[in-house]
């Protein structure tokens, strides 16, 4: 049909411009690919030669006039404590994370199978979390984890004597209101994609197993779990990379610190550039990070890709 | 097995069940509550040893110090004030660029993904490798892409301009808008445009005349979705930015003092407003939050 359609356009009107004798389907795809050429593959470059240098806005000098210093960048990262720290510390965040969200999501969704009354309510309050703007969430969580907030006033309850901790300012505990806010606020997604998954799964097919002799149990490990298994794949994948980047709730609460206990590879990165200004040294650290993380991805989006065909 | 509910779950008592039930309410709905709760108390109470958990003396003066730069101005001069000089005025203007930047990139979003989708879904262009290199995208941490999207910016002068956070935006949310309209358009059967074209449309007005009023629904969707995310940005508005163009993300966390770090109560007020739009709106298009979130891979 493509090729008619281009005669055909090309017959009807004679003096054309020339972007007009492109193939249509090509000039549909024209704005987004500039935009996208201008935003994403140009600096693409520019990290490419960047991380090759040394270059720091402070020398006064523009950065394609640098200096290179080649792969010395590369060489520094390697052994670079804070960087390799950063990195595990974020895989950690993401397996840690994830996990949570997928267990607290099959036990929820296991709750909204059935119809009640409210149950409408009951999800819309459920998934507000997830509608509220990331950076007053944080700001939520910092007056929650605050010395003299409600978290330590109910643990004090608890424990039965006064708790004023500062959670934040502690090297080994700062990551947790993090991880609780994280948590927090994107269990809901997952909770949806879970209960989508579940209800998608044909009645028949629980009723075939139940008639079967199959209890309420074996039903849903053996007939369900299995049938949702690729959507709460894709969930696992989605929440695994968007927790990948988190930036957002790490600079509200602590900014990586207190020292650089709770950097991610985006506070690591953020802190190199714009605290530090050693852009040649994050741009290779960007470059790694970059073609790690979207060989990665193509390579897990295969399965992906199946479920649209 | 007539009955519902023995088809459906594993069978949970009653009482378990709706205890669960409200414990996830509460737990889920307890920070919105706080930030609430914080942006009516008066800044003796914003910090208070044990903390009040609805303010003692609800007062109105966050929103004003947010609304009134005459507030916010005398707020200034207290104890607790000494405000950073980028937000001692009203967030009106906040609210405005937030409103300029998220509206734009959003329309720019919206049309250049819908001709994407439509090339990718029906002329296949590209192949599948050109709809991934969308998507790839989401995948990297943006702020491998901020650094010399700095260097970049100033050379081309677009450092602290609406403009410059329009395209940041838009690139960034192209993914969204191209997979997910992609998906609208795949239900609606080719044949249509088809039959449309043989009956002397073209191209073109197969398009806009047959498909587009389809799908007008999954359109409007994804524009409010992708605002949303427009809305809520914060690390480009946060680095692309040194001071002319504040979003209101960026507003939130500018309201720091020097002598008492976070202003809470304003904060929270900033906070709950800011959140107000994107709950609205996140409602309006919950039936499509799945399908957004997941690129249009999973459909409710």
């Amino acid at each position: 049909m493509e090729r008619h359609d281009t005669v055909q356009l090309e017959t009807q009107c004679r003096p054309l411009p020339r972007i007009a004798r492109l193939p249509f389907s090509i000039v549909l795809v024209l704005p987004a690919q500039l935009i996208m050429l201008l935003v994403v593959v140009v600096p693409t470059l520019i990290v490419v030669w960047l991380s090759l240098t040394d270059w720091q806005p402070t020398d006064n000098i523009p950065w394609f006039k640098a200096e290179f210093s080649w792969f010395w960048n590369f060489y520094d990262l390697l052994p670079d404590e804070r960087f390799v720290g950063a990195v595990l510390r974020t895989l950690f965040v993401v397996a840690l994370c994830v996990s949570t969200e997928l267990v607290l999501a099959v036990a929820l969704a296991l709750l909204f199978l059935d119809e009640w009354p409210w149950r409408k309510v009951a999800v819309s309050v459920i998934i507000l979390p997830m509608m509220v703007v990331p950076v007053d969430a944080a700001n939520a969580f910092f007056m929650l984890f605050n010395d003299h907030g409600p978290i330590n006033q109910l643990l004090s309850l608890v424990l039965d004597r006064p708790v004023e901790y500062a959670w934040l300012a502690d090297p080994h505990w700062a990551l947790l209101p993090i991880i609780f806010a994280e948590v927090w606020q994107w269990t809901p997604l997952m909770f949806l994609l879970v209960l989508t998954a579940f209800l998608n799964v044909p009645r028949n097919q629980w009723r075939a197993a139940l008639g079967l002799g199959a209890t309420p149990a074996q039903a849903f490990f053996r007939v369900v779990l299995p049938l949702s298994l690729p959507v709460m794949l894709v969930a696992v994948l989605i929440r695994a990379i968007e927790t990948f980047k988190i930036f957002d709730v790490i600079y509200i609460l602590t900014r990586g610190g207190p020292g650089a206990t709770t950097e991610s590879i985006s506070m690591y990165m953020y802190n190199g550039a714009f605290v530090y200004f050693r852009m040649g040294y994050v741009a290779a650290a960007a470059l790694l990070v970059l073609f790690v993380v979207v060989s990665v991805c193509l390579a897990l989006f295969k399965p992906l890709q199946k479920h649209y065909e | 097995m007539s009955n519902r509910n023995s088809t459906r779950a594993p069978r949970i008592p009653k009482v378990l069940h709706r205890v669960a039930v409200v414990a996830a309410m509460v737990i889920a709905f307890f920070p919105v509550f706080w930030l609430l709760s914080t942006s009516f108390k008066p800044y003796e109470e914003w910090a208070s040893s044990p903390p009040h958990w609805l303010p003692k003396k609800p007062t109105l003066q966050n929103y004003r110090i947010v609304f009134a730069p005459e507030a916010a101005r005398r707020f200034a001069a207290t104890q607790a004030g000494s405000l950073d000089y980028k937000v001692s005025g009203s967030a009106w203007a906040a609210f405005g660029t937030s409103a300029v930047v998220a509206t734009a990139a959003t329309l720019l979003s919206v049309v250049a993904g819908t001709l994407a989708a439509h090339s990718i879904s029906r002329f296949r262009i590209g192949g599948d490798s050109f709809a991934f290199q969308f998507l790839s995208v989401r995948m990297f941490p943006p702020i491998a892409v901020v650094v010399p999207m700095v260097v970049l910016f100033s050379m081309l002068r677009l450092t602290d301009t609406h403009l410059g956070l329009i395209l940041a935006y838009t690139a960034f949310t192209l993914p969204f808008s191209i997979w997910m309209i992609r998906s609208f358009i795949e239900e609606i059967p080719v044949d249509l445009e088809g039959v449309a074209q043989v009956h002397g449309m073209s191209q073109v007005e197969a398009f806009l005349k047959v498909t587009l009023p389809l799908i007008r629904g999954g359109v409007l969707a994804t524009a409010l979705f992708v605002f949303i995310l427009n809305w809520s940005e914060f690390l480009f508005a946060l680095t692309l930015t040194s001071g002319h163009v504040v979003t209101v993300t960026l507003q939130v966390a500018n309201y720091v003092s020097a002598s008492s770090g976070k202003l809470y109560g304003v904060q929270a007020a900033m906070g709950t407003i800011s959140t107000i739009p994107v709950i609205v709106f996140g409602f309006l298009i919950q039936s499509h939050l799945v399908r957004g979130l997941t690129f249009g891979a999973v459909k409710e």
